[in-house]
């Protein structure tokens, strides 16, 4: 039988692996750098931060209004919560060895920051309060992302906001459970991969290696070097790596066989290597 | 003793997909004491013989192996719920039948209800006719088209108890069966099941299992399908009205409004091009996530109620290797803060992360991701080419390729934990990716790590702002020799 848990510690309660739960059934084993995820799109977590509005899960622009008399904010982007800014600048060469300079390629030379860590000081500071938060967005729709110029203050139109309980709050304070009056049952996968295979060929999902291998049954061949497989292929007897290029989709299981056949195709890596199954 | 309340843990369980008969048995995975970053082993744990016609749990076993298929399927990973009993205002014990006696309840005073959904038709065709929904048990007619709907003024959405949806305390398997207006008649796609654990005097404690779906691909037709398999050896069954709804045969929108609310990354669809657009093929799949109620039932009233989060996902397949920045990590910045506590910083947790950065890299082609040009790294699925790509900046390599290959990767991971746990890391935090710096595409600013990664905002990726602050924390105590 498990040990008791102090019921104000959240952070052994989200961590709390249920007797009999694997390891992988916890949160920690979930990716996070969602674009778009692999278990959830966590992103989801922030659209209705804010009362009343709905935010973009990825992107800084107020997608509707739950409440209508925010009606006048959808289509309009969140340039800054507090001093917060929400878009970050882009920055760098266009030559290798050039100056670093506005990179305006996407357009405006800006990225939304992800709402996880931008907003993670609004949080802790009026989390649990009652005060509104200084929200200051475009004064005009601005459906295309909006460069540095056009967020002077000038542009800017300042709307004071409550947030809303990310976490269920009891009668004994807040749990460490999303509240589901912000994330209703679909929306933390809503945005991922249709069907979800599509994700293991169609995205970079190299970025989530600990979870969806990318190089495996690596050996090395002399000091500093070595090779392996991409886990995709179909041929792992002879190690080498095959890119994930044109030239090369025969080599590698492909949307087709993922789908109809994912269960004995994809091998499940142990030590870096084929497991035994 | 007296119940003051209930709660269900974890707060948050993964179902990972699989359509074995049985599912996943428990295993640990445990550290090498004897390699700083040598892989982690699997050793095979306690795991519950659960009868599924009975409800109960007959006897524990310890496997001999860790064995993730079954022939050629994939075991699911069906995690159990736990309920839990707040005793004191400070203190939550596991609710088990003696608990429950003392209070003069019985099991069948704890109710359930689930409610899990797939919206990602939804998402894309914004029409809430996609939405796939499944309830155990399952409401009224009007109650479900309330909830499809999304009325928030007339959901009771924070109201476990309401009396409006129906509730169990039976012991059966319920099937969690999702079901769509534009779903042919009498089709649902099956999104997994959930049984109450009929507690015994041997497994005393009141629990759920989540069991997920098989991980099958449903598909969409014009015609109304005929009994059988489909002719597509994709799918599973065909579900959608094609004539119905948008999804088969649907494209992104290309207004200036739709394009700016597609999703990041936009035309992540089975589909197929025609005249140049990304066609659905009307594909989707039995991944869900939602929410389980417990409301416990008392001579005065019922006790507030208490939830929990379930989701399906992919299998974890690289069991012995964990994210570097996980889903608990935000939802522990977003529970407690940016700032760690003293008493919780430890070496041992600045340890996990640099370890779970390495087993990321470990797995992954860092000469390819690096951009390497001898091994085609600047045409690849790679941050050097999304550089380039989104925002214009010049293609090249991130890092010197000679310095990339995963051997030299494993030597420098090594001594950033070896120098970081001994105290002579303090510059390791400055080569540390912060979250304002995504936007950094200088050639420095790509050599900061987490290197090679995307983040959620599609550019590098950084560590919550949480888990920064444990690292600099280590680093400093270990300065100022604490």
């Amino acid at each position: 039988m498990s040990e008791p848990i102090k019921a104000r510690n959240l952070s052994a309660q989200l961590h709390y692996r249920a007797a009999g739960n694997p390891p992988t059934t916890l949160a920690s084993s979930a990716i996070s750098n969602c674009f778009p995820g692999l278990e959830f799109d966590l992103r989801n977590l922030w659209r209705r931060l804010f009362q009343g509005i709905l935010l973009h899960e990825a992107d800084n622009l107020v997608v509707a209004a739950e409440d209508p008399g925010f009606r006048k904010l959808v289509g309009h982007r969140l340039i800054f919560v507090e001093e917060c800014p929400m878009f970050i600048e882009l920055r760098g060469p266009t030559k290798p060895g050039g100056a670093d300079v506005l990179l305006t390629g996407s357009g405006n030379g800006v990225a939304a920051l992800e709402w996880s860590n931008a907003m993670a000081s609004v949080l802790e500071r009026f989390k649990g309060t009652k005060d509104k938060v200084r929200c200051r967005f475009t004064k005009n729709p601005a459906w295309n992302p909006i460069g540095p110029m056009e967020s002077s203050s000038a542009q800017l139109m300042t709307v004071r906001m409550h947030l809303n309980n990310l976490f269920y709050t009891g009668p004994d304070g807040e749990q460490a459970v999303i509240n589901d009056t912000v994330v209703l049952p679909g929306e933390l996968t809503q945005s991922l991969c249709s069907p979800w295979q599509n994700d293991y060929r169609e995205c970079a999902c190299y970025y989530w290696a600990a979870s969806r291998p990318d190089f495996v049954n690596v050996e090395q061949t002399g000091p500093g070097k070595g090779t392996g497989n991409n886990w995709l292929a179909k041929d792992v007897e002879h190690k080498e790596y095959v890119v994930d290029s044109a030239v090369n989709q025969s080599k590698l299981w492909t949307y087709d066989e993922l789908f109809r056949d994912w269960q004995r195709r994809l091998s499940f890596i142990v030590g870096g290597r084929d497991a035994e199954e | 003793m007296t119940i003051r309340g209930i709660r269900i843990l974890p707060p948050l369980a993964i179902g990972r997909l699989g359509a074995a008969a049985t599912p996943m048995d428990n295993y640990e995975v445990v550290k090498d004491q004897r390699k700083p970053l040598g892989y982690r082993h699997l050793r095979p744990a306690e795991t519950f013989d659960v009868d599924i016609s009975s409800g109960r749990i007959l006897s524990t076993f310890t496997p001999s192996w860790v064995q993730f298929k079954d022939g050629p399927k994939v075991r699911p990973i069906a995690p159990f719920l736990e309920v839990w009993a707040v005793v004191s205002r400070d203190r939550m014990e596991p609710l088990t039948l003696d608990v429950l006696e003392r209070s003069g309840l019985t099991p069948a005073d704890l109710r359930w209800r689930v409610h899990v959904a797939n919206h990602k038709v939804f998402r894309r065709t914004g029409d809430w006719h996609d939405k796939v929904e499944a309830f155990a048990p399952e409401p009224e007619p009007d109650l479900r088209l309330e909830v499809l709907r999304g009325k928030p003024k007339s959901i009771p959405r924070n109201k476990g108890s309401d009396p409006t949806f129906p509730t169990f305390s039976d012991h059966k398997v319920h099937q969690l069966l999702g079901r769509s207006p534009n779903f042919w008649a009498g089709r649902s796609i099956r999104l997994g099941s959930v049984q109450y654990i009929d507690p015994t005097k041997e497994f005393p404690q009141i629990r759920l299992r989540f069991t997920p779906a098989g991980g099958y691909v449903y598909g969409s037709s014009w015609e109304k399908p005929p009994p059988g398999r489909p002719d597509d050896p994709n799918l599973h069954e065909i579900v959608y009205r094609g004539r119905r709804g948008g999804w088969l045969g649907y494209t992104e929108p290309s207004s200036v409004e739709g394009v700016a609310k597609l999703t990041a990354p936009s035309t992540i669809y089975a589909g197929e091009s025609i005249d140049g657009n990304a066609t659905s093929k009307g594909y989707l799949d039995d991944e869900c996530d939602g929410i389980v109620y417990a409301v416990l039932n008392s001579p005065s009233g019922p006790f507030p109620p208490a939830y929990a989060r379930i989701g399906a996902g992919p299998p974890a397949y690289a069991p012995d290797s964990f994210p570097v920045r996980t889903v608990a990590d935000e939802l522990e910045q977003a529970l407690l803060g940016t700032s760690v506590g003293i008493d919780q910083v430890s070496a041992e947790s600045a340890e996990e992360i640099i370890r779970r950065a390495f087993e990321t890299i470990r797995l992954m082609n860092t000469e390819l991701m690096n951009g390497n040009p001898a091994v085609g790294g600047l045409a690849a699925n790679n941050m050097v080419v999304q550089d380039n790509r989104d925002t214009g900046r010049a293609s090249e390599p991130i890092m010197d390729p000679s310095l990339v290959n995963n051997s030299s990767l494993a030597h420098l991971h090594e001594a950033i934990l070896a120098s970081l746990l001994s105290g002579t890391a303090p510059w390791f935090t400055g080569v540390l990716r912060r979250y304002d710096q995504i936007g950094d595409l200088s050639d420095r600013g790509r050599r900061k790590m987490p290197a090679f990664m995307r983040g959620a905002d599609g550019r590098y990726m950084t560590l919550t702002r949480r888990q920064i602050d444990l690292i600099e924390k280590v680093a400093s105590r270990n300065l100022n020799g604490s």
